[in-house]
């Protein structure tokens, strides 16, 4: 079969009625979880997982992809509206997101989310019907010092994003590796800073951490606060449609989010996290007024939201080329393949054609449904602001331990919520971004299990980071970086003085 | 609801007519059954016990819910099994770690398995398989011995963790072949597949149902199994006992069981072993679980306690091994 | 003295954090060597970092003015309070009874309330929470309170 034949095959197959009432169910109900606080594509595929025991393996694998990526479209309505993002990449979304809601531009905003999230998508499955092969092969080919080399990129990157002092971000990148660093050590089995409670085994809850941070620092510091109050009477309807000046924005950083997103999602690991705060690194970087970021620029939403929708569609690429899932949801939807038993892998693209092909046919399908039904669903989610906040924040609280319950079920990741976000309250007044933390605890274990590993395989030999080309592209590619900034910051210097 | 309580009305009624019983035998099960999982939804586990709990709730004429408690390979599913028990509805299904070596891995898992835990019965063991990447010189066992035994560290291997089952397992292999390898801590068989296929590490012991997809793909290549019979999803691969100088009784199998906590009526585990022992002799069942990679392994409770104290000692020995070495 | 309060703070405070993580690591985790690292290496070099970040947070703020912004204690109470309440009430008082109580906490917060406004809500809320996640996504969670 070639790949037009496959994508005819695939587009007949996906519009089936039946394929096709799963795909909406599947793409509603994860815009609908990921609107939700705590409540992701994880908590709502497992909820969904006995459900697919009773409808063809086809159907099953093309709902449950439908909630993996309609979340995102969720999870970016929340973020902007109300700052309160379930999953580290959207959190991005929300430093510029959640300014130009304030700005009564919620509009403009949710608008350029869903539609640099659709052309996202649309790369994304291009990239992935052309460039497949080519992606299992670099992901395959990625090792260890690779990986933390990437990494270790990818944060010097993206760590002065959000913050007007570089030493703050750089602080809470610091410190969110810190408290990566909590639970059993991968290498040595050692159980760090966890004072003998067993719920810290496996580290601090990711939602937990996400929930307070954002969450519930917002509410906190919004409770009593009169602007917040009467933040509907400043937004006219007028500003729902965005102008051809925030088209014209919206271009490049969307082109540009799409690629990153392509390639860093199809390696196993965190490759939409990474992508998202790279896409935002990039933008502020190539940006002629950079100091906008962070006050309601539309390319710090255009560019992230790209990122992990297209990265959102290439993850599928190791999952259904190697059989081998690049996060803990993929493993959930290989498992729900399994149960019907169909192993994904090399062979599944002959054995099972229609799976291949009806699965990329409904990635397109169901980007355009999430498009034609979130667009005219703008106007509701802004009129969600006209809603006093007192009406909406314990509805908040209680969703947002709900969502974080739903992960594993422990009371204990609820009464962290409260801790953290005491914290997380105490950081936004001192103004530190609570979104580079989240970056840092998010790559942190990846780099040190990584750096680590990598040693440990080459027997102790540090060249191994300038002897593997890729692993060396990455250290010269962070060395440029650095060198960069740091005759950025001398001519700058230099320039004020002259 | 309302038939079921009348059944049960009825039954209390037609068997108090005939003598009082003592034992809630009779009457249990009173409401919803509540079985803890130490994993998350649609992981190995977690539809290893939906195979069972979906014919059992039919049996027991009660609905069972299942309660995922993920975290700390198992242990905090037990934690939970333990703190909500009291109602003699609460059991719970784990895999052997917590129950065998748990106690050694971590400072303080918070429960006695022999005093706080009462065995019902062993569900189905999982061999692992010892696999390699197609690209490899080696061949056979007696070839991956000879390579490991060039000089030490010549073998890097994979494992999902410190004190993981293929871990130790490896541990137990190199003890017994005389050999020292380097191991490389990962935490999925997908991490530990991608390397070896990436020709970083060289070898790595699997759960079967992790390697066949990339066997049958032509990317890696099974050396043995560690069951005392070959494995009915892998009929080829040879048993590893008995192979390149290994012992004739080497064994190393993960396990999955189903538990009571400590102070439930003895009548009621006398009941579930029977139904579950049941459950596992129905064919549809048994390939239901070999499909995810699991044999069907009934038996008494006294059976599962037995395993419980034999592996404990086995495990707790390599363990003494590898921190000696560290 | 109007200094930045919120930069000498909380630079304080994190290399605060780095100290202890830094401390504690030394003593209780293996170091090991740049080669074959331990599992106290990341830990020790990262808290050392946060020492050296918090302080240069801190010092040069000592001697920039800023505004102090107001730490809103009776709306930290209530909300954190009400995620307590929900967290360990959700086994004994079931969904139901937790949301509604814990809403009820919330609520205290709100500036110009009224007991009909909260009871008003937390019957709103709860009746949603309800909705959305027992009979919508099917959370097995216990509805009302457990008798004893």
């Amino acid at each position: 079969m070639t790949t037009w034949e496959g994508l005819l095959y695939g587009i007949g197959f996906a519009l089936q009625p039946e394929v096709l009432v799963y795909c909406l169910l599947g793409v509603v109900l994860g815009t609908f979880v990921g609107v939700l606080p705590g409540i992701g594509a994880m908590a709502a595929i497992s909820l969904l997982l006995p459900v697919t025991y009773y409808i063809t393996p086809e159907a099953a694998l093309i709902m449950l992809a439908g909630v993996y990526y309609g979340a995102q479209y969720g999870g970016a309505v929340a973020s902007i509206l109300m700052r309160l993002p379930g999953t580290p990449q959207s959190a991005v979304t929300t430093l510029d997101g959640y300014p130009m809601a304030q700005q009564g531009r919620a509009g403009v905003a949710l608008f350029a989310a869903m539609a640099s999230s659709f052309a996202g998508s649309v790369i994304g499955i291009v990239v992935l019907v052309v460039l497949a092969g080519w992606l299992s092969r670099a992901a395959v080919a990625f090792g260890a010092a690779d990986y933390a080399a990437m990494m270790i990129l990818g944060l010097v990157a993206a760590s002065t994003i959000g913050t007007a002092r570089p030493a703050k971000g750089f602080a809470m990148v610091v410190l969110g590796l810190l408290l990566g660093c909590v639970g059993t050590d991968v290498n040595s089995g050692v159980q760090r800073f966890t004072f003998g409670q067993t719920e810290l085994l496996d580290g601090i809850n990711l939602v937990a951490l996400a929930m307070g941070l954002f969450g519930v620092a917002e509410v906190i510091a919004n409770v009593r606060d009169p602007e917040r109050q009467s933040l509907s009477e400043r937004i006219g309807l007028r500003r729902l449609m965005p102008t051809r000046d925030d088209l014209r924005r919206m271009g490049w950083p969307t082109l540009r989010g799409s690629a990153l997103g392509a390639f860093f999602g199809a390696l196993p690991g965190t490759g939409s996290t990474l992508s998202s705060f790279l896409s935002y690194a990039m933008e502020r970087r190539v940006a002629r007024q950079p100091e906008r970021f962070g006050n309601g620029a539309i390319e710090g939403i255009a560019g992230p939201e790209a990122a992990n929708n297209s990265a959102s569609i290439t993850a599928f690429v190791p999952t259904l080329t190697l059989g081998i899932p690049g996060d803990p949801i993929m493993a959930l939807m290989l498992g729900a393949l399994v149960i019907h038993g169909i192993q994904p892998g090399p062979l599944m693209l002959e054995a099972r054609p229609e799976m291949f092909w009806g699965l990329v046919a409904s990635f397109g399908i169901g980007n355009l449904i999430l498009l034609v039904l979130n667009l005219p669903l703008i106007g509701i989610w802004v009129a969600m602001l006209r809603i006093p906040f007192r009406w909406l924040y314990p509805a908040i609280l209680v969703f947002l331990c709900l969502g974080v319950y739903s992960v594993r079920g422990l009371s204990y990741d609820i009464a962290a919520v409260a801790l953290i976000g005491l914290a997380g309250y105490l950081l936004a007044l001192a103004r530190f971004s609570p979104a580079l933390l989240l970056l840092g605890f998010v790559l942190g274990p990846l780099i040190e299990t990584n750096l680590r590993r990598a040693l440990l395989i080459s027997r102790g030999d540090p060249m191994v980071f300038l002897e593997r080309p890729i692993a060396a592209g990455f250290v010269l590619a962070t060395a440029a970086l650095l060198l960069l900034s740091l005759w950025q910051a001398w001519h700058r210097r230099a320039s004020r003085r002259g | 609801m309302s038939i079921n309580l009348i059944r049960s009305v009825a039954l209390g009624l037609a068997v108090a007519s005939v003598a009082i019983p003592a034992s809630a035998q009779d009457t249990w099960p009173t409401g919803p059954v509540h079985v803890y999982v130490g994993f998350p939804a649609g992981s190995s586990p977690d539809t290893l016990a939906r195979i069972i709990t979906d014919p059992l709730a039919q049996r027991l004429g009660q609905p069972i819910v299942v309660e995922n408690r993920p975290g700390a390979g198992g242990v905090i599913g037990i934690q939970q099994m333990l703190a909500a028990a009291g109602d003699g509805h609460t059991f719970g299904t784990t895999i052997n770690g917590p129950m065998t070596t748990a106690q050694r891995m971590m400072d303080d898992t918070g429960y006695d398995v022999s005093t706080d835990i009462l065995p019902v019965t062993l569900i189905a063991t999982s061999p692992l398989v010892l696999a390699v990447s197609s690209a490899s010189e080696i061949t056979d066992v007696a070839g991956f011995i000879a390579a490991a035994g060039a000089e030490p560290q010549a073998i890097a291997y994979g494992s999902v963790g410190q004190g993981s089952g293929a871990h130790l397992t490896a541990e137990l292999f190199a003890a017994e072949a005389g050999v020292e390898m380097l191991h490389v801590p990962f935490t999925s068989y997908a991490e530990v597949t991608t390397s070896i296929m990436g020709g970083e590490i060289d070898a790595g012991f699997m759960a079967p149902s992790a390697a066949l997809p990339h066997v049958q793909g032509g990317n890696m290549r099974m050396l043995g199994i560690t069951s005392s019979e070959p494995f009915p999803q892998a009929p080829d691969v040879p048993v590893l006992a008995g192979q390149a100088g290994l012992p004739a009784d080497f064994r190393a199998e993960l396990w999955n069981a189903f538990i009571a906590p400590a102070g439930t009526d003895p009548a009621v585990v006398e009941r579930l072993n029977t139904e579950i022992n049941d459950i596992l002799s129905d064919p549809a069942v048994q390939e239901q679980l070999l499909a995810i990679g699991w044999n069907a392994a009934p038996g008494t409770p006294g059976d599962l306690a037995e395993r419980i104290v034999v592996d404990t000692a086995m495990w707790g020995a390599v363990i003494d091994r590898v921190q000696a070495q560290q | 003295m109007n200094r930045d309060w919120p930069d000498v703070l909380g630079g304080l405070a994190l290399a605060g954090i780095g100290g202890l993580a830094l401390g504690w690591a030394l003593v209780h985790y293996d170091l090991g060597t740049l080669r074959q690292m331990g599992p106290g290496f990341f830990p020790a070099v990262l808290g050392a970092l946060l020492i050296g970040l918090g302080l240069i947070v801190a010092l040069p703020a000592l001697a920039r003015s800023g505004d102090t912004p107001r730490f809103e204690l009776g709306s930290a109470a209530a909300v954190l309070a009400a995620i307590l309440i929900f967290g360990f009430g959700l086994r004994l008082l079931g969904l139901a009874g937790a949301t509604a109580a814990s809403v009820l906490v919330a609520s205290l917060a709100a500036p110009h309330g009224g007991w009909t406004w909260r009871i008003l809500l937390a019957l709103t809320v709860t009746a949603l929470t309800v909705v959305v996640f027992s009979y919508g996504l099917r959370m097995t969670l216990p509805l009302w309170p457990r008798l004893p």
